[in-house]
């Protein structure tokens, strides 16, 4: 599990950063409608 | 249940859903050229969201307009990965399947040995071993074969004025396939300087499709594996023999 996690870890962090932002502004977005 | 325990659970659903696209889709661009491309449209969505957010205008807009047009260039830009990302998600895990794992030690073993009696007399070879992508355009291009692996049969066909020395030879599973192959040669930029073109040739392969590449350099007698697009450094037959065996056996067992 933990190697899971430590592998790619970069990528995953920004994946998740992408994720977020991507979630908020869409969520955004559907909220102004 | 209740309409709360809904909107408390969705929204992180829902990130966790996008992260594991978002991994994915970055997974498998990683160590491409298109990988560069990719950063560079990232930067651009940031700019994007920090000119909505601070309420630049002109600059969202004309990101806006971009955006919209820049639909068809992605196609035309992604056209190779998006291929070949839709030939691996209609893939079947047919390779191995019929093989035990005695069996695939038993090709691997004939493949290390050729690969190190040609190491020492300096011959070069490129071997494709199949895995699920199948190499059908590949093999289309070269000579049919159609006779078991054997070290023997490795090193006839890649003697220095054997006719069908120039390409690769592609195996499915205990065959060789076909010989005097043509593979795909890498475009990326890390290493189209400094590699040869056999070199090329495994590395375009494995990025295009899951294919196992062994090869030998004709100049240095150093023996390499290409596998998703990366170099396996190969120090010697063990090593040689247990990288083979872990790609090999695990897709198979993915396969079952």
């Amino acid at each position: 599990m933990k190697s899971w996690i430590s592998h790619n870890l970069g990528l995953k962090l920004v994946a998740l950063i992408l994720a977020i932002i991507t979630w908020f502004y869409v969520h955004g977005e559907l909220l102004n409608k | 249940m209740s309409f709360v325990y809904w909107t408390k659970i969705i929204p992180p659903l829902e990130i966790l859903i996008l992260w594991f696209v978002f991994y994915r889709i970055l997974v498998f661009f990683e160590g491409t050229r298109s990988f560069q491309v990719l950063k560079g449209i990232t930067v651009l969505i940031v700019a994007f969201l920090v000119s909505q957010l601070a309420g630049l205008d002109t600059l969202n807009w004309l990101l806006q307009k971009f955006f919209a047009i820049s639909i068809i260039a992605l196609l035309i830009i992604f056209q190779q990965e998006l291929r070949t990302g839709l030939a691996r998600l209609g893939q079947q895990h047919l390779f191995n399947i019929a093989l035990e794992e005695s069996e695939i030690m038993a090709i691997v073993d004939e493949i290390a040995s050729a690969v190190y009696k040609m190491q020492k007399n300096k011959v070069g070879c490129l071997i494709a071993m199949e895995r699920e992508v199948k190499l059908k355009t590949y093999i289309e291009s070269g000579i049919p074969i159609d006779g078991k692996v054997t070290s023997e049969i490795l090193q006839c066909i890649f003697m220095p004025h054997s006719p069908l020395h120039d390409g690769g030879v592609i195996t499915r599973a205990e065959r060789v396939v076909a010989a005097s192959c043509l593979f795909p040669l890498s475009e990326n930029p890390s290493f189209s300087k400094i590699i040869g073109t056999r070199h090329r040739a495994a590395l375009g392969l494995t990025e295009q499709t899951d294919a196992i590449v062994i090869m030998v350099s004709e100049e240095t007698g150093e023996i390499s594996v290409a596998a998703d697009g990366r170099f396996i450094p190969i120090v010697n037959r063990e090593r040689l023999i247990n990288i083979l065996k872990n790609l090999l056996v695990k897709q198979g067992k993915k396969g079952k």
